[in-house]
């Protein structure tokens, strides 16, 4: 896309200036999308006004390609930091955006990223309060770097904590896992399965707030397992609560065609990263009525019950498999590194 | 003049008989004295003529009880004291256990007569051992072996059975293990809705064996673990155990009614003879070249030309084998990957769906084993160990150490094993299994725990494989931390070569290490497996490898002989690998493998790819499936007419090369079985050409690559006189002599 407002064709060094470049970039493109009151101030940060506690959560965004099948970096960023709140039993309000720009971008590449921001920021019900935009020197960066710092209000009824954690409670996913990681690995690898991978990056914070209204403090806790998948999130779960966790294979959702990618390529989808997925854990006399509320929700289609919390082996994580053997479910340390012999 | 003197001894001497066996002999040179076992071995104190005396030492020493395996013995003149018989004493315990235990024997000739002959006591009481036999590390609780430190304690010996165990003169006198039909241990067959069917008094094995000729299969408790026994004759029902235990294509064992009925179908020599009817009793793995009999071989070693036999080794197979007329399956009772199971309610919970009968007692199992597994050369009748366990477990007496320190050794992770030095003793723990599958892991934490326990020792040093995702690496430093002990990382590779020098005791020497396995974790990183190692002076250095090639897709790799291929193969094969992948998985495979960063030196996935590359198996549905095929696909070989595939050079060899050399024969239409004949003659040859360049005198093997035993026979065949080749012979070359061999590594090697 080409823009009237803006007067090259790239980022360079000069839009990182502070000079008249970075006003253009600012005024033109940033601003002008994202007005809002609190934006419109031009001030040096914001003042924002919470009701009882706030949930507050960072993360930076950094990933090759920056365009993928089902989303892209700047999606992504809004999407992970409200999520991030969201697990935290909250409702994301407010974001901050910094952006980190190699020199060299295509100003419409740029402009297409924080359109998809005012897109999923809007669907998110959040608002751009604050931000930055910094330009690097060719070569010293990865295309774009995005930091965001989400803003919440904890939900009243929320009691979200490892410590509520008991014997027999129940673990739900809300659908599909290892979508984002296999659609960001054959885009990046170009690779080609039967049909094309979509990331599942969605917002997940209105289906948590529905939870919440609903369950309140019968809902233990919210994770989103995103890098290192879900084995790697129910291993720090199974540490943080000295409990063992019960999963069982067949329960897991898991898209034909993903599983067959992970398959091709030797992957366990269990270490494959997510981004639209998020864990429950609840009182099992609440778990039926939990998922068939989750099944009627537009972000929890495919939910599941796959295990629960156990006393009967401490720290470790049990999957029983397809055929019935029980298998230990290793944390991914660096790369799926081969033990057969 | 009367003399005392005190003997001791120390060995595989507690329940094996030798404190009876002491008295009769005591008795035959009119001595008198005291025999007790404690914590060391026998103490003998024994008073008489001195040239007496002398007699009875050297008689002792020089032919002990049969089962028994003297170590050491002394023998010195003490202040006299005066018996006035002869007297076995109870054995107490007043310190730390330090004595080799007893394995399992297999049941002996006496015993087998007395349950087959209807006018004894014992006829058709299937637990009838005698000092000479029967179960002993499988019901093993504490030490030293006496009844009331086994699982058998629960039995009260009959009137009878007393009088045997404290009458001199028979043969069951101090027989820890005696018991019979009336104080005795209670068979029960169950159907696989738990209902009772019948119990020991009726004939039972008879009912049996027409349950097995009708086609019904029957989990059999054994006194060392669940056996799966279904008709050998039968393909339908065996393929049905196939289905039931997911276990697709892996060969099963035969038990065969009696050696007569063995040998009428099967060519035995010598050695495996000697080995089938050994206290061991392990399962032989045999050719099957001019097999005569109706054995559905098919279904039982699909695509094999060999095959696993043995004969009965307790009372219970002995008694159903005598009702038998033909051959049956006997596989540990488990589903594919489990534990064997020896618990009776948990054989009900997880072999219901499996077993049509069950065939239970209530004997508790302390120490469940699988059953042992050799396979000697077809030429030089080297015997390979390819799995350590029941009748050999948890000995290891060929060796002598000296360390102040307590050592436990976590082994590796898909064969997985314990070895422990508590004491003067060392111990290696049955074979116990893959490491991912929970259960496993729980019975080898059990095990190392149960060790600890036994010997009321903790370790002080804990050794573990650099591996980081073992399962074994990851439970070694759990417990380190724990006992707050040191634990050290040993590399698989060189805990194989310490493994192999330690069997020879090869530490003083120059010796050239030979290292060909699947996989194991390199110093660098990379996965290693085609090693050339130099020892000399306690210190190891890799001097040469299999040619470094792509690693890919994790564990994929090891479980698809064909990616292995795809790995090795160079561009030009292209074309050829695409009947192998479909069109995505070939592009996204050349795509990833052109970034692809880890790298092998394996001569396990080397194997693989020739497997693949003359479509013996591009998928295992076992580990090490394409490796035995290509093996079972050749019958014999004539190195004369073998040709080399590949050149020797300084560093090691080419995978790269050596199948660019088979492609190319294979193009030009030689059989399968000349290529493999070249592949293991290139690979024998490569072993002997580097050793010869480098002067090498004695050349050590182990990995799993050298359970194939035409590569074993072709490197005798080819090595020149000057040098000595070194196999593995109490232990597996497999990863099952990992924790051996880091323990020899901890204990002998300085860098
Ligand atoms: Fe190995
Ligand atoms: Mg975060
Ligand atoms: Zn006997
Ligand atoms: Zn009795």
């Amino acid at each position: 896309m080409k823009n009237k407002n803006v007067s090259s064709e790239t980022i360079t060094l000069g839009h990182g200036s502070g000079g008249e470049l970075t006003r253009e970039l600012l005024d033109n493109i940033i601003l002008k999308t994202f007005s809002n009151p609190y934006l419109d101030q031009k001030h040096d940060g914001s003042i924002v006004k919470f009701e009882g506690e706030i949930a507050v959560s960072t993360d930076s965004f950094v990933i090759t390609p920056i365009f993928f099948k089902g989303g892209n970096i700047g999606e992504l960023a809004v999407h992970g930091t409200v999520n991030d709140v969201a697990m935290c039993g909250a409702i994301p309000k407010y974001l901050s955006l910094a952006f980190i720009i190699e020199e060299g971008l295509k100003i419409s590449e740029f402009i297409k990223i924080v359109q998809s921001i005012k897109k999923v920021a809007d669907e998110s019900n959040v608002l751009i309060i604050t931000g930055d935009t910094k330009v690097v020197e060719r070569g010293k960066g990865d295309k774009i770097f995005i930091n965001t710092t989400g803003f919440g209000e904890v939900h009243p009824k929320a009691n979200i904590s490892v410590q509520h954690i008991n014997e027999g409670d129940k673990i739900l996913v809300n659908g599909f896992i290892a979508q984002h990681g296999m659609a960001i690995m054959s885009e990046r690898e170009g690779l080609e399965f039967e049909s094309t991978i979509e990331s599942d990056s969605t917002n997940l914070n209105f289906l948590v707030k529905d939870l919440l209204d609903e369950f309140g403090d019968q809902i233990k806790l919210f994770r989103d397992p995103t890098r290192g998948g879900l084995g790697t999130v129910l291993h720090e779960i199974s540490n943080a609560i000295s409990k063992g966790i019960f999963i069982k294979e067949t329960f897991i959702p898991l898209e034909k065609q993903v599983a067959a990618a992970c398959e091709m390529l030797g992957l366990d989808p269990l270490y494959v990263a997510n981004e639209g997925v998020f864990l429950v854990i609840v009182d099992p006399s609440i778990a039926t009525e939990v998922l068939t509320f989750m099944q009627n929700h537009i972000k929890g289609v495919n939910a599941a019950i796959i295990g629960e919390i156990t006393n009967e082996h401490p720290n470790k994580v049990i999957m029983e498999s397809l055929i019935g053997g029980k298998r230990i479910v290793n944390p991914l340390v660096g790369e799926q590194l081969p033990r057969i012999c | 003049m009367l003399k005392t003197y005190k003997i001791s001894i120390t060995g595989q001497v507690q329940g094996v008989g030798f404190r009876p066996y002491v008295y009769a002999l005591s008795s035959q040179f009119n001595l008198k004295g005291t025999v007790s076992n404690n914590e060391q071995g026998v103490v003998i104190y024994i008073s008489g003529k001195k040239d007496t005396v002398e007699c009875f030492y050297q008689k002792l020493i020089t032919s002990p009880p049969p089962v028994s395996k003297i170590k050491n013995h002394t023998f010195k003149e003490i202040k006299t004291i005066y018996f006035n018989d002869f007297k076995i004493i109870p054995s107490k315990k007043n310190g730390h256990l330090n004595l080799p235990l007893t394995p399992d024997f297999a049941i002996c000739n006496d015993c087998k007569k007395e349950l087959e002959n209807n006018k004894n006591k014992r006829y058709h009481y299937p637990f009838t051992t005698c000092v000479n036999c029967g179960p002993r590390w499988a019901i093993t609780q504490t030490f030293p072996f006496e009844r009331n430190n086994t699982s058998i304690e629960k039995f009260k010996m009959c009137k009878t059975c007393l009088e045997e165990y404290t009458n001199p003169l028979n043969r069951r006198f101090h027989s820890q293990t005696n018991s019979c039909k009336t104080c005795g241990i209670q068979l029960e067959l169950y159907n696989n809705k738990r209902e009772l069917i019948s119990i020991s008094k009726h004939n039972i094995f008879h009912e049996i064996a027409q349950l097995l000729s009708k086609g019904k299969i029957i989990a059999i408790k054994n006194t060392s673990g669940y056996l799966l026994c279904c008709h050998a004759e039968n393909s339908e029902v065996i393929q049905k155990l196939r289905i039931k235990k997911h276990r697709p294509n892996k060969p099963f064992a035969v038990l065969y009614p009696s050696l007569k009925k063995l040998q009428n179908e099967i060519q035995l020599n010598a050695q495996q003879l000697q080995s089938l009817t050994s206290t061991e009793r392990p399962i032989n793995i045999i050719s099957l070249k001019n097999y005569t009999g109706k054995l559905a071989l098919t279904e039982i070693a699909p695509k094999l030309n060999q095959l696993g036999v043995m004969l009965p080794y307790t009372g219970i197979l002995q008694l159903l084998a005598n009702e038998l007329s033909f051959p049956i399956i006997a596989t540990s009772g488990n589903i594919h990957g489990s534990p064997i199971i020896s618990n009776n309610t948990e054989a009900f919970e997880k072999l219901k769906n499996v077993a049509d009968y069950f065939l239970q007692h209530n004997l508790t199992i302390e120490h469940p084993q699988d059953d042992s597994v050799v396979k000697f050369s077809t030429t030089f009748k080297q015997e390979v160990l390819f799995r350590r366990s029941r009748g050999y477990a948890p000995n290891y007496l060929n060796t002598s150490l000296n360390s102040k320190e307590k050592i436990l050794a976590m082994g590796a992770h898909l064969k997985s094993t314990i070895t422990f030095y508590p004491n003067e003793n060392l111990y290696v723990s049955q074979y116990l299994g893959v490491l991912d599958n929970f259960e496993v892991y729980n019975r080898f934490c059990k095990t190392s725990n149960n060790f600890m326990q036994l010997f009321e020792q903790q370790p002080n040093v804990i050794l573990v494989d650099k591996h980081p995702l073992y399962q074994s690496t990851q439970y070694g430093k759990e417990l380190a931390e724990k006992l707050n002990s040191k634990a050290v990382e040993i590399q698989h590779h060189k805990a194989h070569f310490t493994a192999i020098l330690g069997e020879h005791n090869l530490f003083e020497e120059k010796v050239l290490g030979v290292i060909f396995d699947g996989t194991g974790y390199g110093n660098d990183a990379n996965i290693w497996g085609g090693e050339f190692f130099n020892y000399e002076n306690n210190t190891i250095k890799r001097i040469g490898q299999l040619e470094n090639f792509d690693w890919l897709f994790g564990d994929k790799m090891a479980t698809e002989p064909r990616v292995s291929l795809f790995a090795i193969s160079p561009k030009e094969m292209l074309p050829f690998l695409k009947q192998k992948f479909t069109l995505n998985e070939l592009n996204n495979y050349t795509n990833l493998k052109s970034k692809n960063k880890l790298k092998t030196s394996s001569v396990g996935r080397l194997f693989d790819a020739v497997a693949s590359l003359l479509n013996i198996a591009d998928f295992n549905s076992y580990e090490g499936e394409a490796a035995i095929l290509l093996e079972n696909s050749i019958s014999s070989y004539n190195l004369k007419k073998c040709k080399l595939y590949c050149k020797t050079n300084s560093t090691g060899f080419s995978g790269k090369e050596i199948i660019t050399n088979c492609y190319n024969d294979l193009k030009n239409g030689n059989t399968n079985e000349q290529i493999i004949c070249n592949f293991l003659y290139t690979l024998a040859s490569t072993i002997l050409n580097f050793a010869t360049k480098k002067d090498y005198k004695k050349i050590a093997f182990s990995g799993g690559v050298f359970q194939n035993t035409t590569l074993i026979d072709m490197l005798y065949e080819l090595a020149s006189k000057e040098i000595k080749l070194y196999f593995h012979k109490n232990l597996s070359p497999n990863d099952e002599n990992i924790s051996f061999g880091q323990l020899m590594y901890y204990l002998h090697i300085n860098n």
